[in-house]
């Protein structure tokens, strides 16, 4: 296949598709074609571009530029609660501005927008197209997060400060009587922004998926991760317009002078629902994907293939159904629910994800593991994430829910959830998939130094606080007494922060050094047992993805075309009964007759 | 398209089910519950049913084939814009009418204005120029 | 099976060697690796296990000023018990069985390239399905039997409530109005540091094994009406009236915190529940009727008449000290 030179953007797929690889071009990510050294064009090319990759690594840098924005903010506010008294913030006011901008700028300006970023660089690769359907629209919806988070964050320059009511905006707090000025509205008008980017995102995905995959590429031979995004997408599109919506009718609120939130109205509760609503579905959309990245990871260093494929995709698309309706667990103690409703979903959505973690160590079970560090990143993923989900099983129980919510346990539990999977993943993917991205392999050691600090530092901050909860300390207080008891807790957890944001250091570095002295990777996959069709094309790959696609008759192509030996030995068996049909394998194997879904 | 249309469309037999059993066991009192759960069940719906529809409509695909061999894709696959300056106009004239949302009427307009012409640009963008089909 | 006498070369990716030299595991790496994870644990059962006298582990960690604090706390403690039993039981099996497969299955030089690749395996796929959701049944038949009884206004449940008590969450304290005997208490948020600042929150005075009936409102934001002693909170909503009861039994003083963010000084809105015999209620009721607080204060949506102040100890210039008692 070839892109047609004198029509640029028109791609063409020719019929010969055991056409070698060509050797990998060189470095695409730097430098548009022909140019050299000109950084203005440099510029324009990344501000023009409409190449998925290329936008999903302004996704990846965008995120991670918020994520550290986000962690100092997060260091600020555990420095303070170090002991009892105010020492470092000039005003109440001021902690209340970082708890806001933190929770919004890590859920919704990094973790969102990174499931963005990796769907955009992997799904267009993983099913064998040479783009999105929408490249333009891909481009648009970028741009509108970058804008977006940039209004909700730019709020800090204002004279009042960013907006102060936590990342939740209850209203009456968020509205103009109790929080009035800029901040409140810049965080309200950028947000919507952004949230209009995630659904035309993932518009896109879903598109791409259904419309764009390679011949032979059916749904069940799909990689997880694009299952996953997929999955998200559908998410998304059901969560994020009406985050859209509430945030504008607040927004009206504010500005025009509605009064569809005020509290006589019954507002308060009414824009609880309207937020969680959104809210619950918001936390898989941030867990999917990344639960996707273990998914493709695993394999890998486990040279087997993922555990129980299509129980895999069943438990997602459960989890993702079931957490549309259970968003009343975020309002337990409001009076206003029927809980035994809320409760019986919430904990049913412990057993899909206990399959998935069931078929991810089935995926090592009798494999040979090798511990690159992408591998320990997903190690490390197991075992935080499930510490979360015990405890999220406990909050799931009105009982105990009314003494534990909103306070510190509720911070530990999210933390070791959210983090766990979103920041563990991020970090295996970014070792995993590096040299696809760049043409160049991350350094082994300080990846390692980097892990085991992450994963000792994590713990430090965040282990201690779910006692810190069960002592009653309400979470969003600036502030807490000697006669309290919690300051050795607050102590411990302060200095486990520090440690967990030094630890990004290394990684930096190693990110510096790695640009500037590595060698280049020559072969397709330096891994050596990568499974998805990303891994038999170049590091990184040409324009449009592929010169070549190989066969696909599973869903490991890459697999099997570098181990012909190994897929040889399996056959696809015949006469499967029901059971092993629906809840069995990926579609692997193929007849000379060929078999249409 | 088969297993597209059941990814989409078996939520319709999961969120309106739920949606009623909620309305019940609320006494019908709690409304936004109800709404959310059965316009969600509508979303499934509708995007199931349009694939189902397609997929009636469309000859089988060489993606959806198991056995297919990368030559039965071969051909246009479609045109690929290799750059625009479009996306990122329209961005940012949305991005000046949010914030006159939050500043004022006027700011507003002129990013109404500005992204009126851009999307204008992006939509023709295919029409006109370099790009024309 | 990878067929005996299959050339290495095969593997497809030669380079894949080069890059996994420098750490691939050598004997030193594998016993690191062995030691490290064992001791990780061992450190953190030590420092969990520190903490713990028997009554602390009796009641799962929760706080001590919850032991007999009032009438639904044994049921709670009995409730975190079992789930925490039950969770750690799940966990020490999945944790087990992660760090088996990591140490018992990672790769050794003398294995073969690829081991069998087993892709699903039904009955058990359908076992770790089952059994999880038949241990979720069981748990929410207990949170719902639980949550039923704590949450009941039923005078079979408890016994007919005796006293009844408004609290009206404000921006940033709190507002008693105990009903039947036409007395209140208006609140000053505290200044926290400030010496005796305690002895200046608004208090709440119950008297011990007595139901009480409580009615929650907010005049302005969210509030949450939280005594980490009795394990229990509710919200303060605006626009709507929220009630609970529970009977006290244990007399004492203790801490009360709001726990729904509701602005600038959230973490200042404290309050203090004095459990205590029926003759110091009284008394102390007496009191407040001669310091003239009788009548009943307004329960609706409005910061009409709110003072503005704090309390604590030497801050002059900025409102009235007292307010609690």
């Amino acid at each position: 296949m070839a892109t047609d030179a004198a029509v640029p953007g028109r791609f063409e797929r020719t019929a010969a598709p055991e056409a070698p690889p060509s050797p990998s071009l060189p470095a695409g990510l730097y430098l548009p074609s022909g140019a050299v050294n000109n950084r203005g064009k440099i510029i324009a090319d990344w501000l023009t571009t409409t190449d998925h990759k290329k936008i999903g690594y302004l996704y990846l840098i965008s995120s991670f530029v918020f994520f550290l924005i986000g962690g100092l903010m997060a260091l600020v506010m555990r420095a303070e609660l170090f002991n009892p008294g105010r020492q470092i913030l000039a005003s109440n006011e001021a902690y209340n501005q970082l708890f806001t901008m933190h929770g919004t700028i890590m859920l919704l300006l990094f973790a969102t927008p990174l499931f963005a970023g990796f769907a955009n660089v992997l799904v267009p690769l993983q099913i064998g197209s040479p783009d999105v359907a929408f490249p333009r629209l891909n481009a648009f919806a970028y741009w509108l997060y970058l804008f977006g988070g940039l209004i909700a964050v730019s709020a800090f320059l204002l004279p009042g400060g960013a907006a102060a009511f936590g990342w939740t905006a209850y209203t009456p707090l968020s509205s103009e009587a109790y929080s009035p000025g800029l901040g409140g509205d810049f965080w309200i008008f950028g947000l919507a922004l952004a949230g209009f980017g995630t659904i035309l995102g993932a518009v896109n995905f879903v598109t791409t998926i259904v419309c764009m995959r390679a011949p032979g590429m059916t749904m069940f031979r799909m990689p997880i991760f694009t299952w996953n995004a997929l999955i998200t997408s559908v998410l998304v599109l059901m969560a994020f317009p009406i985050l859209a919506a509430s945030l504008l009718v607040l927004g009206a609120d504010r500005q025009l002078g509605a009064v569809v939130f005020d509290p006589e109205n019954g507002g308060a509760i009414l824009w609880q629902h309207l937020f969680w609503f959104f809210g619950h579905p918001e936390v898989y959309i941030i867990a999917l994907p990344f639960f996707g990245i273990i998914s493709e990871v695993l394999p890998v260093f486990s040279r087997k293939p993922l555990f129980g494929y299509k129980g895999v995709v069943f438990a997602t698309i459960a989890i993702a159904g079931l957490s549309v309706g259970v968003w009343g667990h975020h309002m337990y103690v409001t009076g206003a629910v029927l809980l035994p409703f809320f409760a019986f979903l919430t904990m049913l959505i412990a057993v899909p994800t206990g399959v998935k973690f069931f078929n991810w160590i089935g995926t090592m079970w009798r494999g040979s593991v090798t511990f690159e560090t992408p591998m320990m990143w997903a190690i490390g993923f197991l075992i935080t994430f499930l510490f979360g989900g015990l405890t999220g099983v406990i909050l799931a129980a009105p009982p105990l829910d009314f003494h534990l919510s909103d306070t510190y346990f509720v911070v530990a539990h999210f933390h070791y959830v959210v983090f766990g999977t979103v920041v563990f993943a991020m970090f295996a993917g970014f070792y995993f998939w590096w040299p696809k991205m760049t043409g160049k392999m991350l350094d082994e050691r300080l990846g390692k130094i980097h892990f085991w600090m992450t994963f000792v530092g994590f713990h430090a901050t965040f282990l201690i606080q779910h006692w810190l909860g069960v002592d009653g300390m309400p979470r969003r207080y600036v502030d807490y007494q000697t006669s309290d008891g919690f300051t050795l807790l607050n102590e411990v957890s302060t200095v486990g922060a520090f440690l967990l944001g030094a630890a990004t250091i290394p990684f930096l570095w190693n990110v510096y050094i790695t640009a500037t002295r590595a060698p280049r990777v020559t072969v397709d996959d330096p891994w050596g047992w990568g499974a998805s069709l990303e891994w038999a094309t170049s590091c990184p790959p040409p324009r449009h993805n592929f010169n070549a696609l190989p066969r696909i008759r599973s869903e490991r192509p890459a697999f099997d075309l570098h181990h012909p030996e190994v897929a040889a030995a399996q056959q696809a068996k015949a006469d499967q009964g029901a059971l092993d049909q629906i809840f069995g394998q990926s579609d692997i194997g193929g007849t000379a007759t060929g078999r249409h879904q | 398209m088969k297993i597209e249309t059941w990814v989409f469309g078996s939520g319709t037999f999961f969120f309106v089910p739920l949606a009623f059993v909620y309305g019940l066991l609320n006494q019908w009192e709690e409304p936004v519950g109800f709404a959310a759960l059965l316009l969600t069940g509508g979303l499934s719906a509708m995007v199931g049913l349009y694939f189902f529809l397609v997929g009636q409509r469309i000859d089988p695909r060489p993606e959806d084939n198991g056995s297919a061999e990368v030559a039965d894709g071969a051909g246009e696959l479609g045109f690929f814009n290799p750059r625009s300056f479009w996306p990122i106009g329209a961005a940012g004239g949305a991005a000046v009418m949010f914030v006159g949302f939050a500043i004022g009427p006027w700011l507003f307009i002129l990013g109404l204005a500005t992204f009126g012409l851009m999307v204008l640009g992006l939509v023709f963008e295919h029409y006109v120029g370099d790009f024309k089909h | 099976m990878i067929p005996a006498g299959t050339p290495p070369g095969r593997r497809g990716n030669a380079n894949h060697d080069r890059y996994r030299r420098s750490v691939g595991p050598n004997s030193r790496d594998r016993l690191r690796r062995r030691g490290v994870v064992p001791a990780v644990l061992a450190a953190v059962a030590a420092l969990v296990l520190s903490g713990c006298s028997a009554d602390t582990l009796q009641r799962g960690y929760l706080p001590e000023a919850s032991t007999g604090a009032t009438d639904q706390t044994q049921r709670i403690t009995d409730l975190w018990n079992g789930s925490w039993v039950a969770a750690l039981a799940v966990g020490v099996l999945v944790w087990g069985l992660t760090i088996w497969v990591v140490i018992a299955y990672r790769r050794r030089r003398s294995d073969d390239p690829a081991p069998r690749q087993i892709r699903y395996h039904v009955p058990l796929e359908i076992t770790y399905t089952v059994v999880p959701l038949v241990m979720v049944s069981v748990l929410f038949y207990f949170t719902a039997r639980d949550q039923a009884a704590i949450l009941s206004m039923d005078d079979a449940d408890g016994g007919a409530a005796q006293h009844t008590v408004e609290v009206i969450g404000k921006q940033w304290s709190w507002d008693f109005n105990y009903v039947e005997e036409d007395v209140y208490v208006t609140g000053r948020q505290a200044q926290l540091q400030a010496p005796g600042v305690e002895d200046r929150l608004p208090q709440l005075w119950l008297p011990v094994n007595e139901r009480v009936e409580f009615h929650l409102y907010a005049r302005d934001v969210n509030h949450s009406f939280f005594v980490p002693a009795w394990l229990f909170k509710m919200d303060n909503i605006p626009g709507r009236e929220n009630q609970f009861r529970v009977t006290p039994t244990r007399e004492g003083t203790f801490a009360g915190r709001c726990a729904e963010l509701c602005g600038e000084n959230h973490a200042e809105m404290l309050f203090t529940v004095r459990v205590v015999s029926r003759e110091e209620f009284d008394a102390h009721i007496a009191e407040l009727e001669a310091a003239g607080q009788t009548g009943q204060l307004s329960v609706e949506l409005s910061r009409e008449g709110l003072v503005p102040g704090y309390v604590g100890g030497g801050v002059t210039g900025r409102g009235n000290e007292g307010g609690g008692n």
